[in-house]
């Protein structure tokens, strides 16, 4: 059949998107070029943002890039900011199922927050092809990120301005990630764990080393204590046990 | 090595993606043939990532300490108001671009002028 209404869907699906991203990566391109110290900023915000694709990573790599950040960390970082990245294969496991290998690295590669979101609602027009959907929605809001971070980057190469503190964008970012995830009950207690476990940790061995001690006091917390965790998710004060 | 030099940017790069694609990857590496996922895996995997934005909100604060003295950043007093902000938006509005544009305009405004 005639896959256009696939194609219009998709367009219309991804406008929200549009505003996200372009602003957002708008944002964090602004930021590499005023902070990072980078010579051609607008090629590494395109390399960067073409290859992961991931929002709160692209405002971490300016500071990685700034302070020359080793590997390790550099790894254990990522893994802890796109963690969540992998559970959302678990939905479309089934969907993907038996597509030509190019086709499924690109859909997995492009799987941000909002194009899962907008791939699990799957607002295909009846009769329509789910994966070209699929496909569609990718290559957009791909397309809108990378524009997003490099027209960023031209611009703050551009126009300097006293950027003293705009770097708190990220801070903001994982605040905003948090208190959206707090929403829900149970979240409130791992995001409690993560906090002592890492204040601790920054206590005790400071402020520059304090990643990968939380890290490991985290999880083992996280597993050790999983079933009193799950009891206090739905434990409301006052309530009695 | 410098911090911008071609070779640290070209592995970062390639390090960043790689690990990034690797996660988003894994279900499909490790259950793609139709096994269910160990109960461990699936519980943690599901509260792990509120623990480790937490983590990561701390680790930002600390950087913002790591260098100076108590009295010289106000005790945290523009990081903590503008987190305030962010915070207070977010809970209210639920439009996490205002959120943060307006938490980090107040933190701009405040260390460029009131706290030195």
């Amino acid at each position: 059949m005639n896959q256009k209404p696939v194609l219009k869907q998709a367009f219309v699906s991804s406008l929200p998107v549009l505003m996200g991203y372009s602003t957002m990566g708008f944002a964090a391109g602004v930021l590499l070029a005023a902070k990072s110290g980078v010579r051609l900023p607008a090629l590494w915000a395109f390399l960067t943002s073409a290859t992961s694709i991931s929002g709160a990573l692209q405002f971490m790599l300016v500071d990685w890039i700034r302070t020359a950040q080793p590997m390790l960390d550099v790894v254990l970082l990522t893994v802890c900011l796109n963690i969540r990245y992998s559970m959302y294969g678990l939905s479309l496991i089934e969907r993907f199922r038996g597509l030509p290998l190019a086709k499924k690295l690109y859909l997995i590669w492009s799987l941000t927050d909002e194009t899962y979101a907008l791939e699990v609602e799957n607002k295909v027009p009846p009769g329509g092809d789910s994966i070209l959907y699929c496909l569609t929605l990718a290559a957009l809001n791909h397309c809108y990120w990378i524009f997003g971070v490099v027209s960023g980057a031209f611009a703050g190469a551009a126009l300097p301005f006293p950027n003293k503190g705009i770097d708190f964008a990220m801070t903001a970012l994982f605040l905003v990630i948090l208190t959206d995830q707090c929403r829900e009950r149970k979240n409130r207690v791992y995001a409690a764990v993560g906090l002592l476990a890492s204040v601790v940790c920054a206590l005790i061995f400071g402020a520059g080393k304090m990643l990968i001690p939380s890290m490991v006091l985290m999880l083992s917390a996280l597993i050790v204590f999983r079933k009193p965790f799950g009891r206090l998710e739905t434990w409301k004060p006052g309530a009695g046990s | 090595m410098s911090g911008t030099s071609t070779e640290y940017l070209l592995l970062l790069t390639a390090v960043t993606a790689g690990v990034t694609f690797l996660l988003r990857a894994l279900p499909f590496l490790f259950f793609g043939t139709g096994k269910r996922p160990p109960a461990l895996v699936l519980s943690i995997g599901n509260v792990l990532s509120p623990a480790a934005i937490a983590m990561l909100v701390v680790y930002c604060f600390t950087c913002y300490v790591r260098d100076r003295a108590p009295a010289d950043h106000m005790f945290g007093l523009a990081e903590i108001a503008a987190a305030v902000v962010v915070v207070s938006l977010q809970l209210w509005k639920r439009n996490p671009l205002l959120s943060i544009l307006a938490g980090t305009a107040v933190y701009m405004t405040l260390v460029q002028t009131v706290v030195p």
